[in-house]
């Protein structure tokens, strides 16, 4: 009996409702394109069911508010983990043209005062993530459990509301400029052009800043030699054992009280959050103490923001005076690409979902204690719906038979190459061109699925990807495929990943270059690269699948092209 | 890599060239294009691929070294080498299937054995007057042969000349190309939606002449000219040109004819037709967002108000502009990448 009921347990029902369906879906919308910077390791059944519902509504909230002309937002499915995404694009002309007129009425605020209208949308939401935090999960009743598990889906729902407006924003704007630079023989890949972006102070880098000056910290007071020859998950209990190790951990756990609210896995909760497991932020600190103790973020940044103001005033220089005013003002607005993204991502989903992983871990603990699972991080391997069905009176009800089914399947098929596109047309290709570009929609464009590479025979490279930012290197590659392995990287490496996301940005400052798996010309591993000044090659499809960890490679990101140096 | 232009749209600019993505759009908005098929830039790299010539040209360019300052007749030599190695090239068995396939289906679609088309240059960026184009093309042979050489036209002189001195590779300007039906024009004209010069919007121009559109876009001749109040639809001003050359097709082509004295001071396009012209100028206008430079024909074949044709629409380019805070022209400007054609 036990058995056949965990045999109706498959992991396609983990999001009812938002499961691919190839039958129904693939008739309606053509194509669903796969969504590898964020589904890669493929999601749990809990992750996807608030990822699919309300980050697509998130999209669609945004694109009816600002009337976006050619698109109402995307739809996704949910195929094993895997995150499909479709389009839903505006084909008649008439109805374009009402959202166009629409369009630029709303865009009007935003563009006078974009961060003011971010600032309070900031606080809005931090508002929202304080009332869940007061709620003492250990003590609270099952019914306050219960409420608890509704104020996070409701907050969840409106930080995807938030999360998409700015980012619409910021996005058209960048697309126009660069449109219009293109007379003054600047394109989105030349230095000149993406020196206008760079080096703007955000919270993540003020938050690597103080992780840099922990590190630096470390070694003033001894610890750091301590700290580069342990194995990272023994390094605070080494620490804990010296006078000077505690005083340092004090400092640290300081600093997470403000800023631990910050998950190691973006798009996911089951991953620690900082403050949850400290040790998590040894692998970045440790990362800052092999890169040596000179480095200094803050310089770097100066330096940055003057080669930005220089790089304005040239192209200003070249425009008409009475275009001036507003070509600089499109320029700032631009730039809220580079600084707001990297922000929104602290703000919205790496502080919310922390805060749903406390309140998740909470409910999970309170059922694993009444026997309906046997764990609390089995809680995971459920949905809401599934939860709510129990969470009154936990004790009459066993879930065993859901979450050892697909904790199973997940475990086996988590790293699995998917295909990146299910569709109708020809080939991806076609897909592309008739299913994604005419959304116009920057957002999925250049991050989501981002841009095809070109395969160019004549360059004889063994990848081909496009270009995040430019430039040559040469040097040993180092795959990872996680967070959690971030500290085997060496100074000089060439990281190979899936993708990454803010956490990550530390390892930025060791390694030659970077070659991921999935994401466009905006996604955060482009952005990043560009503030670090290093060779970036995305949305090579295959890196991590080819490339082995301690091969020779030469990543020639201006070409978009890869070459395996001591193939075996 | 290949498609009707109905498939197509603005957002395909990368793809088949600025000139067949509006072509596209048009049909997409409801305006009478032309019938007619658009040749994708990868269906070009797949013929110098397949042929060879992407290494050999590859290979010539690596060896010419420093070209910054060099002297016209420099780049008129390399144009012809360029050019002649596309040129010399036997159309693939396979392309030339494809393109045959859609050829054949535009006979079929308009009724007419080896329908006069022309074939048309469509760079992804906006290089007037840089590449070729041809009118009056009659049978598959003639279309293959024209495509390539309307491929090889990314490298004349002028625009080998031109990339050179901007600094961008003298490989590049990969072309798309357009293939619409010949409209056999009884007359041909351009229409503003806006006064270009005192940026006046309550009025519609035409300006119109005999034959093809050629004759009147060169601004060489004199032609007719027609202005319409756009709330009324009104003829409120008229000048008849003497109009005494016009563009007509050719044998196998076209070219400037004189026009018969009988005709010469006679109004080329009826009342009838001028208004239709205006009110369809005046819808995309209002569907494109912002005031439009079109040109349209008007087709000797075919009766009022089928007759008339639609062969471009482009924003329309303004001297004087109205005064408007930064912030409404960035949305403005936002507004017409997005929602515009």
């Amino acid at each position: 009996m036990a058995q056949e009921k965990q045999e109706m347990v498959k992991m396609w029902d983990g999001v009812p409702g938002f499961d691919f369906n190839p039958e129904i879906d693939l008739p309606e919308l053509n194509s669903y394109f796969f969504d590898g910077t964020h589904s890669v390791p493929l999601l749990t059944p809990m992750y996807a069911w608030f990822w699919c519902r309300h980050c697509g509504h998130g999209a669609q909230y945004s694109a009816e508010i600002l009337s976006l002309p050619r698109n109402k937002g995307f739809t996704f499915r949910d195929h094993e983990g895997g995150t499909y995404i479709a389009m839903r694009i505006v084909r008649d002309e008439a109805e374009v043209a009402k959202r166009t007129a629409k369009f630029k009425e709303a865009l009007i605020p935003w563009i006078e005062d974009f961060d003011g209208i971010w600032a309070k949308q900031r606080k809005e939401l931090l508002a929202m993530y304080d009332k869940l935090k007061t709620v003492d999960l250990d003590k609270a009743s099952n019914i306050d459990l219960l409420h608890h598990l509704w104020d996070m889906i409701s907050t969840s729902r409106r930080m995807w509301e938030i999360h998409f407006q700015g980012m619409n924003v910021s996005y058209v704007a960048f697309l126009l400029l660069e449109d219009l630079v293109k007379p003054y023989g600047l394109t989105s890949e030349s230095p000149e052009y993406q020196n206008m972006f760079r080096g703007f102070d955000n919270q993540v880098f003020q938050v690597d800043k103080k992780l840099w000056g922990l590190a630096k910290d470390a070694v003033s007071m001894g610890l750091g030699d301590l700290i580069l020859n342990t194995p990272v998950e023994q390094v605070m209990g080494k620490i804990e054992q010296s006078k000077s190790g505690k005083e340092w951990l004090k400092k640290l756990n300081s600093f997470l009280a403000v800023d631990g609210w910050r998950m190691v896995r973006m798009m996911d909760f089951n991953e620690p959050y900082w403050l949850e497991d400290p040790s998590v932020v040894i692998s970045p600190i440790k990362a800052f103490i092999k890169k040596g103790g000179d480095y200094d973020l803050d310089s770097m940044t100066k330096t940055l923001a003057q080669g930005r103001e220089k790089a304005i005033a040239n192209l200003l220089a070249k425009v008409p005076k009475d275009e001036k005013p507003w070509f600089e003002a499109l320029i700032m607005l631009g730039g809220k690409t580079g600084s707001f993204s990297e922000e929104h991502d602290l703000f919205c989903e790496l502080h919310c979902h922390a805060v749903q992983r406390r309140g998740l871990l909470g409910i999970g603990r309170r059922l694993a204690a009444a026997g309906t699972i046997d764990k609390p991080d089995d809680i995971f391997f459920l949905n809401p719906d599934e939860v709510e069905r129990v969470l009154g009176a936990p004790e009459f009800h066993k879930l065993q038979y859901i979450t050892k089914r697909r904790r199973a399947r997940w475990e086996e098929i988590r790293f699995s190459q998917v295909p990146p596109v299910f569709t109708t047309r020809k080939d991806i290709n076609e897909a592309v061109g008739m299913d994604l570009l005419p959304s116009d929609d920057a957002i999925i464009i250049k991050i989501v699925v981002g841009e095809l590479p070109r395969v160019r025979p004549e360059l004889k490279a063994d990848i081909y990807g496009v270009c995040g930012a430019p430039g040559v290197a040469e040097g040993p590659a180092k795959v990872i495929m996680s967070y959690g392995e971030l500290d085997k990287v060496q100074k000089g490496d060439i990281l190979v990943c899936p993708g990454t996301n803010p956490a990550w940005t530390p390892v930025f400052g060791l390694v030659k270059a970077v070659v991921s798996d999935r994401g466009g010309t905006l996604s955060h591993t482009a952005i990043v690269g560009r503030e670090y000044g290093l060779p970036t090659l995305v949305n090579t499809f295959t890196g991590t699948a080819t490339i082995k960890t301690g091969q020779r490679i030469r990543v020639d990101a201006t070409e978009g092209a890869l070459y395996i140096l001591d193939k075996k | 890599m290949i498609y009707w232009f109905e498939e197509l749209g603005k957002e395909h600019n990368d793809m088949v060239g600025k000139k067949c993505a509006n072509l596209g759009q048009m049909t997409r908005m409801g305006l009478a294009v032309p019938p007619g098929f658009a040749i994708s830039i990868a269906l070009y790299e797949k013929f110098i691929h397949e042929t060879g010539t992407d290494e050999k040209m590859a290979s010539y360019v690596r060896g010419l070294g420093e070209l910054k300052g060099v002297g016209i007749s420099v780049f008129r030599e390399i144009s012809e080498t360029l050019r002649s190695m596309i040129e010399a090239k036997e159309m693939p068995s396979s392309i030339r299937e494809a393109i045959a396939s859609y050829y054949a289906n535009l006979c079929k679609k308009t009724g007419i054995e080896n329908v006069p088309v022309s074939v048309r240059s469509a760079g992804t960026e906006s290089r007037p007057g840089m590449f070729e184009t041809y009118l009056n093309v009659r049978g598959i042979e003639e279309v293959i042969q024209k495509v390539k050489i309307v491929w090889a036209s990314a490298y004349t002189a002028r625009a080998v000349a031109f990339r050179v001195n901007k600094g961008f590779p003298v490989l590049g300007d990969e072309l798309g190309v357009a293939v619409p039906k010949m409209v056999n024009a009884r007359a041909s004209g351009i229409t503003f939606t806006v006064d270009p010069v005192t940026a006046d919007d309550s009025k519609i121009l035409l300006e119109a002449n005999w034959g093809l559109g050629e004759g009147v876009v060169s601004g060489a001749e004199s032609v007719d000219g027609f202005v319409v109040d756009k709330e009324s639809l009104e003829i409120v001003a008229r000048h008849v040109g003497n109009k005494v050359r016009c563009v007509v097709y050719t044998k196998d082509g076209a070219d400037w004819a004189d026009v018969p004295a009988s005709m010469q001071s006679m109004p080329c396009i009826s009342d009838e037709e001028i208004v239709e012209i205006a009110r369809v100028a005046k819808d995309a206008e209002k569907s494109l967002g912002g005031p439009q430079d079109m040109e349209w024909a008007v087709d000797q074949d075919l009766s009022f108000p089928e007759s008339l044709f639609w062969l471009q629409t482009r924003p329309a380019k303004v001297a004087a502009k109205k005064k408007v805070s930064a912030s409404s022209h960035i949305a403005e400007l936002i507004a017409k990448k997005f929602g515009g054609v």
